[in-house]
């Protein structure tokens, strides 16, 4: 709990020097490397913290709700951190920030039992994979659904002259592919452990309805290049429909009996 | 591609979104009335009709792609404005699958006459799959003549999803699971279908040899007296010999631990028979009165009862049933050629015996560790390696998507 705070507080630190540089409107060195060291920083630790609780755990810390928040939380610094230094706008890495202390101050107000459970469906060598290439991809699109929300900002739109659509296209035919491996993945796994590849439970239902919805996206845009403001919204609802398939179905009435429903 | 004129008569010109719209509803309507009016749901179709359904579909989208190539009706089918009323389509009718709570069996309530209670045996959703089935196939057969190294992804990810919809939809019906409950004293030949019925002589049977289950340590929580509900649920001793831990303002620590006990006037013994249960020796100390309190806990068994350490008025130290880590059995399998062999059956690794492929699924979990039984489940897919190349290529397919990106394609 104590690595938390520590690394929670290295993380506002740095979005503090991002966003104070952002108000400053001038850039100085030294600033610029401080608040990437400081993001480096709080990104080891957290590789650390993770580490040492999949070695406490004895199993993959992937199987429960904020289990899966930690992994979001690593992947959105990483992505956003190469967003950042690929296309160099500052507000990206303070959104990749954003999402992850506001993931990791979710885990910390959320405490679960360090249970060292595991059902045996779950000891099969998919699990590792299905659960890491989903949350690469929800950390990807995570980051285009924050794109998708500045740039329909007005100001914040003319400011980018049409660059953010190459970002966030980019991000979702990357998120996407992941999403894909995830959903096929499952479906191998599901083959091997009951002999159906896909049942429509609810977690399925609502993977299928976030693949369908990034789909429609990517179509969207191939066709109608200059309707911005549509297919950044369709961005928007597509990672809110993909919200509910990661947290949403835990409190719907159905879930409860899904083998996907995280147990803690 | 042309852009049409804004004032462009509907069914003229080059068709775009209001002609996807109208037919698409059209079918959608239809669908909801005919469910309504049948009174039943579609039923799955079967080999050879499923192959005769798969091979029209093909025929279809074949005899469009090769000699009405420049007809308006299929340069709409297979473009980009069809394909996204088409996924439109689909996705809300899934989202409505996501929404409203489904029914497994047949109702006379209004939500399920017209269709929505039974999204996935409806007429209407039956319709969009083929739809999209229509609509991706003539998408693909239109760039048949230009395939190149270039846009073979774009045949892989497009071909790979249209293969999988195929066979997933038509392979359902052929699709065989049969349930099996099998016992160490006679071999069974013989299970139960999804829908209750038996299935009659499989041409093999299945005999249990041994079961063997591993659980984790069972673990201790505080419940409430009146509620019977955890209190601090996340707390809790996982109980093995010697271990501590706290519990809200307890002090836990397990004395003596038993796997295998059988408890007399709330004092456990070590015994080993059937039903003999776990059982361990609390003293727990109230870190804030002093107060130690000591006594056996159990879970108990279906044979024996168990027993809890009481705290306070209402604070119950309760030991959990221990949750399985892993189970298997050892199972002997004659076949009706002759064969007998013996094999082992785990969670995730099945056994393929003439063509059906034996899965561990389940136990009697109300004797837990004492299962005389084992559940399995029997499938045969025959359309198994149709929807693995589908997938397959979709595997490939997203790769080339993560590492080329958006790149001009």
């Amino acid at each position: 709990m104590i690595i938390i705070g520590l690394w929670g507080l290295a993380i506002i630190l740095l979005s503090y020097d991002v966003l104070r540089e952002f108000f400053y409107k001038r850039e100085t060195k030294i600033m610029k490397l401080i608040y990437q060291f400081l993001a480096i920083a709080g990104f080891g630790l957290m590789v650390f913290y993770t580490v040492s609780l999949w070695i406490e755990l004895e199993r993959p810390p992937m199987r429960t709700t904020g289990e899966t928040r930690l992994w979001f939380s690593i992947f959105v610094l990483i992505i956003s951190f190469i967003i950042f230094k690929t296309w160099k706008y500052k507000v990206l890495l303070g959104g990749g920030l954003f999402f992850s202390i506001l993931f990791l101050i979710i885990n910390f107000t959320n405490p679960e039992a360090l249970n060292k459970t595991m059902a045996p469906v779950l000891q099969s060598d998919w699990f590792i994979p299905h659960v890491i290439v989903y949350m690469l991809s929800y950390a990807i699109l995570g980051m285009s659904w924050f794109v998708a929300v500045l740039a329909l900002i007005p100001k914040i739109k003319s400011n980018w002259k049409g660059k953010e659509f190459t970002i966030a296209d980019n991000l979702v035919y990357i998120g996407f592919g992941f999403l894909t491996l995830g959903l096929v993945f499952g479906a191998f796994w599901a083959k091997e452990a009951w002999g159906h590849y896909w049942t429509w439970d609810p977690k399925e239902t609502w993977a299928m309805i976030t693949w369908m919805a990034y789909l429609l996206y990517i179509h969207y845009r191939l066709k109608h290049k200059e309707d911005t403001n549509k297919a950044l919204w369709i961005l928007v609802i597509a990672f809110i429909l993909l919200i509910i398939c990661w947290f949403g179905i835990n409190y719907l009435a159905e879930g409860t009996n899904s083998v996907h429903t995280y147990s803690n | 591609m042309e852009e049409q004129p804004i004032n462009r008569r509907i069914w003229s010109g080059l068709w775009g979104y209001r002609e996807s719209f109208l037919i698409i509803s059209g079918f959608f309507i239809a669908g909801i009335l005919l469910g309504y009016f049948q009174d039943k749901e579609i039923s799955v179709i079967k080999w050879p009709i499923n192959l005769y359904f798969g091979l029209v579909l093909i025929l279809i989208i074949l005899i469009f792609g090769v000699f009405l190539r420049n007809s308006s009706t299929f340069r709409w089918l297979s473009g980009n404005k069809n394909a996204i009323s088409s996924i439109s389509f689909y996705l809300v009718l899934i989202i409505l699958l996501g929404l409203i709570p489904q029914k497994q069996e047949y109702s006379e309530d209004l939500l399920y006459r017209l269709g929505f209670s039974h999204i996935l045996s409806s007429h209407f959703f039956l319709f969009a799959q083929v739809y999209l089935l229509l609509s991706l196939g003539a998408t693909i057969i239109r760039k048949f003549n230009k395939i190149n190294l270039k846009n073979i992804a774009f045949f892989i990810n497009h071909f790979g999803l249209w293969l999988t919809l195929f066979a997933i939809g038509l392979g359902a019906g052929d699709l065989k699971k049969v349930k099996m409950e099998i016992n160490k004293v006679n071999p069974v030949f013989e299970g139960i279908y999804d829908n209750g019925e038996t299935t009659g002589d499989l041409g093999l049977a299945i005999q249990l040899i041994k079961f063997n289950i591993d659980f984790y340590p069972p673990k201790a929580y505080l419940i409430g007296a009146e509620t019977g509900e955890i209190l601090n649920q996340h707390e809790f001793i996982s109980l093995k010999e010697k271990e501590d831990g706290i519990i809200d303002k307890w002090v836990i620590k397990v004395d003596k631990y038993l796997d295998y006990a059988v408890g007399i006037k709330e004092k456990f013994h070590p015994v080993y028979e059937t039903g003999a249960v776990p059982a361990a020796y609390i003293i727990a100390k109230n870190s804030e009165t002093g107060q130690v309190l000591s006594g056996w806990i159990s879970c108990g068994s279906f044979r024996f009862p168990g027993n809890f350490l009481e705290l306070s008025e209402d604070q119950l130290l309760v030991m959990a049933d221990p949750e399985a880590k892993s189970y298997k059995s050892e199972i002997k399998i004659y076949t009706k050629e002759g064969e007998v062999f013996e094999s082992e059956l785990t969670v995730g690794k099945p056994v393929s015996v003439n063509g059906w492929k034996i899965y561990q699924t389940s136990y009697d979990t109300e004797k837990g560790r004492w299962s005389e039984i084992s559940i399995v489940e029997l499938v045969k897919d025959p359309w198994l390696w149709v929807v693995y190349s589908g997938l397959i290529m979709m595997v490939l397919g997203a790769i080339y998507l993560i590492i080329t990106g958006k790149r001009k394609q």
